[in-house]
């Protein structure tokens, strides 16, 4: 069904024409940098909450021990189609830059450590997967949908969020990251 | 800026984005089930039915009980996508909230059931913590802000049955302008153990 109140043939042709031209206008142009894999900034960037979580070791990871370097803190669950669907670019994005001063760590909502071992068989993984099995963490930025990634400067503080999945080894993504870690 | 926009002509401007917007139908290619899509400039839904054994399946795995499962199940579910697709050329943020959105069916008009309304349920039912946190969490946003290039997916449950018919008449703010939309002509998947249970 298309809606349209355009009368006859003529006036069905400038609302197509019309239409054909509000499309174009919403598409990006061939130089610009795709949508899908933008991160909005944040208006006022804020302290982000601090946290300790363990990972699939049991190690503990603390948010501020990570000041000085970028934060890719990505909120997920196994069972979260896109979750899964950026997971690999997640990996590969973290192995252009972890030497760079840009740490990626995986929060898991509400699973245990045996349900995202079985994942990793799938979705091998080789940064910090933490676990927030009582939801608290993701209550606390707050987070309303998975997948949610916030970005977090060596000062920690929250400069960018993603809400639903991005193709983290993007080129331009990857270099927003690494002026981040420059930044003064 | 270097898009599109600037090369539209005062005609095209005059053309609201709504009266350029379409309804989609046809069958999912991954869920192999019926879908509903509107489209419109800078934005897309799209509600894929969900079968009530996938809802059994998903929550038994999850640490609901049998009785639990079935109020889940003989709700009408569909799994959703909202899109914010508007450029980064002419960025628009897109808010939402699932409590103004409206399904009509048999000259009756109901409010979807959202987190928060399941909320109650499973805490007067005494749902384990783990199996609450899982159902917040597979359950689309009640309300959330998308700017370009966000997008969630997640279970929308209305509070009809499986195989009802309905209207959804669906709201949202676009670049500061409220839209309206009605998906006419939608469908509950039925309950197909039902079904066969009813089939002698």
């Amino acid at each position: 069904m298309t809606m349209t109140s355009a009368e006859g043939l003529p006036g069905r042709l400038l609302y197509a024409f019309c239409c054909a031209l509000l499309a174009l206008a919403s598409a990006p142009a061939a130089a610009e940098p795709a949508a899908a894999q933008a991160l909005h900034p944040a208006q006022t960037p804020r302290l982000a909450p601090d946290f300790e979580l363990p990972d699939l070791d049991g190690q503990l990871h603390k948010l501020s021990d990570y000041r000085g370097q970028v934060v890719v803190l990505n909120f997920w669950a196994t069972w979260c189609p896109p979750c899964r669907a950026e997971m690999p670019s997640m990996q590969r994005g973290w192995e252009q830059v972890k030497d760079e001063g840009i740490v990626f760590l995986g929060v898991n909502v509400g699973e245990d450590a045996d349900t995202v071992f079985l994942f990793l068989a799938d979705y091998p993984v080789d940064f910090p997967l933490l676990f927030d099995a009582q939801a608290k963490v993701i209550e606390a930025y707050p987070v309303t949908g998975l997948p949610t990634t916030y970005i977090i400067d060596p000062a920690g503080r929250i400069t960018h969020r993603a809400v639903g999945s991005r193709e983290w080894d993007d080129t331009g993504l990857l270099d927003e990251l690494r002026a981040l870690r420059r930044a003064p | 800026m270097s898009g599109g926009l600037a090369i539209v002509p005062a005609a095209a401007l005059l053309v609201s984005a709504n009266a350029c917007a379409e309804l989609i139908t046809g069958t999912d290619a991954d869920a192999q089930l019926p879908f509903w899509e509107w489209r419109a400039p800078g934005m897309s839904l799209r509600l894929v039915q969900r079968l009530p054994d996938q809802s059994r399946a998903f929550f038994l795995a999850r640490g609901f009980s049998r009785a639990d499962v079935e109020l889940i199940a003989q709700a009408c579910v569909f799994q959703t996508v909202f899109k914010n697709l508007s450029p980064p050329a002419a960025p628009a943020v897109i808010e939402y909230d699932l409590r103004d959105w409206v399904a009509q069916a048999g000259g009756q008009a109901r409010g979807m059931k959202t987190r928060e309304d399941w909320a109650e349920v499973w805490a007067e039912r005494g749902v384990p913590q783990s199996a609450r946190i899982a159902f917040e969490w597979a359950l689309y946003p009640t309300h959330q802000t998308y700017h370009a290039g966000d997008y969630n997916w997640g279970m929308s449950v209305f509070d009809l049955a499986p195989g009802d018919s309905f209207d959804l008449v669906i709201h949202w703010n676009q670049g500061g302008e409220r839209h309206t939309a009605t998906l006419a002509g939608m469908r509950c998947a039925p309950d197909e153990d039902a079904t066969a249970e009813a089939t002698p």
